[in-house]
This record gives C-alpha cells, sequence and structure tokens, in this order.
C-alpha cells in the first residue's frame, strides 16, 4: 500500500469507529426527539453522567468502564423514566410541552453540568482500561483498541434496540405514540407508559455512550454542550424515528469528519459535519431513511 | 356469552356546553342497533362517553362481557379496550407513518388479541384483499376507502366484544359507503359481535340496523324498535328526507 492509499484507508476504518460511537451518542435522541416528539437537549448531560460515573468505578476500584455502564443501566432507565414522569405532569399534560420543556431540559442540561463541576471539577479526567493503548495493525492499518471496543458494543446495542424496536408490540407502540395517542388508548395501549419506558431507554443508551466517552477521549463537564449539535445532526441526517438511518447518518458524520481531518486539518471538521446537516436539510428534509 | 351495553340519564358536555342530557339507551347482545343524528347532536360525543374518552357529568354506563357486568364510568379507555369494547373512531385516526401491516399488529396489542393475531391478521386480509396488497405501504399514503377499511380491521384485531363505529360513511362514495356497511354486516355475523353504530346516513344505516334511536340536540327524540318503526316513523321523514 502506498502512502496516499494508506492515509485514505485509514481515514475509512477511523471515520467507521467513529461512527459507531456517535450512533451510540445518537440512537437515545432519535428516540425521544424522532419517536418521542420528546426535544431532550439534555441528553449529552446524561452522557457526560455515564462518563463521571464509568470514571469513579474505574478510578476507585479499577473496573472496566464500558462493563459498568452496561452493569448500571438499569439506574439510567429508572432516572430516565422520572425525568420524563415530571416532564409529563410539569408540561406534557397541561400541552406546554414545547418552548417550556425545551427550557426545562435546558435546565437540566446545565444543573447536571454545574454538579459534576462540583463534584469533580473542571480538570479532564480519563479512564485506564488494559485495551486503550493498545492498536492493532492489519497492513498498514490502524485499530486502535479504544475506538474498536467501544464500536463493537455500540453496534451491539443500536442493532438490539432496532430488533427490539421493529419486532415486538411494545417497539410498534412507540413507532405510533408521537403519531396519535388517543388512537393508541384504543387499542388498549397507555400511550404515557410507553413514552416513559421509551425515554427511560433513551437515557439508558446515554450512560452506555458516556462510558465510550471517557475510553475514547479524556472528559470535562462542559464538553456535554459540544456534542448536542451532533446528535440532533446525526438524528436529523439520518431521518427522525428511524434507527437504521441514525446509524447511517453517524457514519455519515464519522467518515466526513475523518476524512476532512486527515485531508484538511481537524478545525474544518465540523464545518463538513454541518455544512451536510444542511444539505440533507435542503434536498431531503425528511432525512437519509425517514418515512 | 351475552355482550351488551346499558346507558341510564347519560348528561355530558365540554366545559359550559352541555351536549348530551339524560340520554338513556341499550344494545343487547348480538344486535346491531344504529344512533341516527345529524352532525352537532351528540352522537360521537355519547361514543366516546362509552370509551371513557369523554367523563360524563352524570348517568350510568354499564356493560356486560362474556356475562360479566363492568361499570365503565371513571375507568380508562385502554382499561374499556381490555375489556373487549373496540372503537373504529371518526376521522379513523389510522397510524399514517405506520405502514398497514403494523397498525393491524398494534390492535393485537391487548394480550387476549395477540393469542388470536394470526388468526385475526389471516382474516382481515381475506375479508380486506386491498390491504393485503399494500400490507407494506404506509397508512397515510392508502386511499379514503381504503384507510376506513384498515380502521375497521384494526378495531377488529383488538378481538372486540361490542363494536362501537363512529360515523363509518364519513367522506366515502356513495359506493364504497354501501360496500362499508355490507363489511360492517359481514363482519359482525362473523364474529357474532354487538354493534353500536352512529351514522347519518339514515338509507345505509337502517340496512343493517336491527332497531335504532334519533338523538337530536343531545336526546333521544325517537326510539325506534324494529327497521319498520325506524323507517316509517314521522321525525325520521323529517330529518333525513325533508318532508
Amino acid at each position: 500500500m502506498d502512502s496516499t492509499t494508506a492515509l485514505f484507508a485509514n481515514a475509512i476504518v477511523a471515520g467507521l469507529l467513529l461512527g459507531g460511537f456517535y450512533a451510540a451518542m445518537s440512537v437515545g435522541v432519535s428516540i425521544s426527539f424522532g419517536m418521542l416528539d420528546v426535544v431532550n437537549i439534555a441528553h449529552p448531560a446524561f452522557i457526560l453522567l455515564g462518563s463521571y460515573i464509568a470514571y469513579t468505578m474505574n478510578d476507585r476500584l479499577g473496573l472496566d468502564p464500558i462493563a459498568v455502564s452496561v452493569v448500571l443501566s438499569p439506574l439510567f432507565f429508572v432516572l430516565g423514566a422520572g425525568l420524563y414522569r415530571v416532564y409529563y405532569l410539569c408540561f406534557e399534560q397541561r400541552g406546554q410541552e414545547s418552548l417550556r420543556g425545551l427550557a426545562f431540559f435546558f435546565g437540566i442540561l446545565f444543573i447536571t453540568e454545574v454538579m459534576l463541576v462540583l463534584v469533580f471539577g473542571v480538570d479532564y479526567r480519563m479512564s485506564k482500561t488494559a485495551y486503550a493503548d493498545t492498536t492493532w495493525r492489519l497492513d498498514a492499518l490502524d485499530f486502535p483498541m479504544r475506538l474498536v471496543v467501544p464500536f463493537l458494543v455500540s453496534m451491539l446495542m443500536v442493532v438490539g434496540l432496532q430488533l427490539f424496536l421493529s419486532h415486538t408490540f411494545f417497539g410498534r407502540a412507540v413507532l405510533a405514540v408521537a403519531q396519535d395517542p388517543l388512537a393508541l388508548r384504543l387499542m388498549g395501549v397507555n400511550p404515557i407508559r410507553v413514552k416513559e419506558r421509551a425515554f427511560a431507554l433513551s437515557i439508558a443508551t446515554a450512560g452506555v455512550a458516556g462510558a465510550f466517552l471517557i475510553v475514547i477521549q479524556p472528559v470535562q463537564p462542559a464538553i456535554g454542550r459540544e456534542y448536542i449539535g451532533l446528535v440532533f445532526a446525526v438524528c436529523v441526517l439520518g431521518g427522525m424515528g428511524s434507527i437504521w438511518g441514525t446509524l447511517l447518518g453517524a457514519f455519515v458524520l464519522g467518515l466526513a469528519e475523518s476524512f476532512t481531518s486527515t485531508f484538511f486539518g481537524p478545525s474544518w471538521a465540523p464545518a463538513v459535519s454541518f455544512g451536510l446537516l444542511l444539505a440533507t436539510l435542503a434536498f431531503r428534509p425528511a432525512g437519509l431513511l425517514g418515512r | 356469552m351475552a355482550n351488551s351495553i346499558r346507558i341510564d340519564g347519560l348528561c355530558a358536555g365540554y366545559g359550559s356546553v352541555q351536549v348530551l342530557e339524560r340520554i338513556s339507551l341499550s344494545v343487547n347482545d348480538g344486535e346491531t342497533v344504529a344512533l341516527l343524528g345529524t352532525n352537532g347532536n351528540g352522537k360521537s360525543t355519547l361514543m366516546k362517553c362509552v370509551m371513557g374518552i369523554v367523563p360524563p357529568g352524570a348517568g350510568r354506563i354499564e356493560a356486560v362481557i362474556d356475562g360479566v357486568p363492568y361499570d365503565l364510568v371513571g375507568r380508562a379507555t385502554e382499561e374499556i379496550v381490555g375489556l373487549g369494547i373496540a372503537l373504529v373512531p371518526e376521522g379513523r385516526r389510522l397510524f399514517p407513518r405506520l405502514s398497514v401491516e403494523e397498525n393491524l399488529q398494534l390492535g393485537a396489542y391487548r394480550r387476549a388479541a395477540r393469542a388470536a393475531l394470526a388468526r385475526n391478521l389471516a382474516f382481515c386480509f381475506e375479508a380486506f384483499p386491498k390491504l393485503i396488497e399494500r400490507r407494506k405501504q404506509l397508512a397515510g399514503s392508502l386511499s379514503g376507502g381504503e384507510q376506513q377499511m384498515l380502521t375497521l380491521a384494526r378495531a377488529l384485531m383488538t378481538a372486540p366484544k361490542i363494536l362501537l363505529i363512529d360515523e363509518p360513511s364519513v367522506g366515502l362514495s356513495p359506493l364504497l359507503v354501501i360496500h362499508t356497511i355490507d363489511k360492517i354486516r359481514e363482519l359482525k355475523q362473523r364474529y357474532g359481535l354487538t354493534v353500536l353504530m352512529a351514522e347519518q346516513n339514515f338509507n345505509q344505516a337502517i340496512r343493517i340496523a336491527d332497531r335504532g334511536y334519533v338523538i337530536v340536540h343531545g336526546r333521544i327524540e325517537f326510539e325506534g324498535r324494529s327497521r319498520d318503526d325506524l323507517s316509517n316513523n314521522e321525525l325520521v321523514h323529517k330529518l333525513y328526507m325533508g318532508l
């Protein structure tokens, strides 16, 4: 392999691995925002919370961050269910979800961030894992383990969610609930319970994505905000309410960022991502795989 | 086993607007009862009261399902559906961005219906062959007639004992109305359903109704004890035929 080809091939590998990570961060928003019409802009805050819990367990007890996050995901599920209850009682039930609901989640985002600053400070934290410094080499291709492990777990999680949502009665109810809650009641389904559980599921994915984040890069409390744009961009690009779309959108953005960083420099990467988003909105507003 | 509905002294409204005033009616086991009335007389509100969507101000709504009596007032809609009462709502209320098949599968959400899913789905496709052709298509892209068929089929997927149908003829061409009414009769016979149908198309409704009530400004103005009784009534002539 000559050096240009190697550079090109490595950009593809890095882009796909990055895309897998983006999919894990965005799949929760794809559920809450894309399927439930709950504009949870606090999603990155829960990702960060997941990062710090994984970090604490890793730092104090030497446990693997990703394993910890998977084991503790029921905790995030319960947290999500509680949060949706509050949101429902205070805003959705009264038909005030649009603006006040948005302000509510904005508040949650900042409160979580300030809480993390108070507890952990503003320094960057990093986890220590056995595989973080290992890189597989296949010919000229690099497979850094700190990206490969999150990628694999992310694929399991995203594909598992897609199968769950498309093959179960509950999953179909999740797809239907924002379209017509009353019609869902007429099928004998309680739409509030469906939304509560689906939202809880979305927060559970945030906890796991948080562990990926701290395995991949150092974390400090304010970086959650940097990802708000990214996760919503992935969802819109892929198509609202489609998990396959979110996966595709994540790969497209991952590849775009990887190529831009490789050939034009990292500072251009966000411009290309959001350029892609604008182009999608202009030419295919339903997203790549939107219904 | 017997399935019936009895409504007694039902009053309901929206805010200060009183829509239903002391309505009393009954639907006996295996009957098709028509609730006749022009727009704005309270037919839909009555259906919504039975389904727990609009809370009644006063009165009783009782259903007997498989011989067991239930008081419906104060129960949540999904609970009432769970008992075995289904509503084909006005305006169809399909899930437009789900496929025909997904709409039907959602109909079978309740536990009792899941067991019969395969059989009911096969029957729906047999009764409505158009739906099998379009099973992968989004419900929102169907024609009006096809959507009405899908709404009927989806209600049947909940495996009801009592079926409430709110204005099945709305927005359909005359030929499709005839077809829809024929289908309702066919489904009713096949499943041994007890049916309460609100309709303003008198001539079509009376083809399948055993008897009926005429509702005017929220009151039952006439009770027709048989089909003939209804067709020969003066009030019906005045309201529907301008005589």
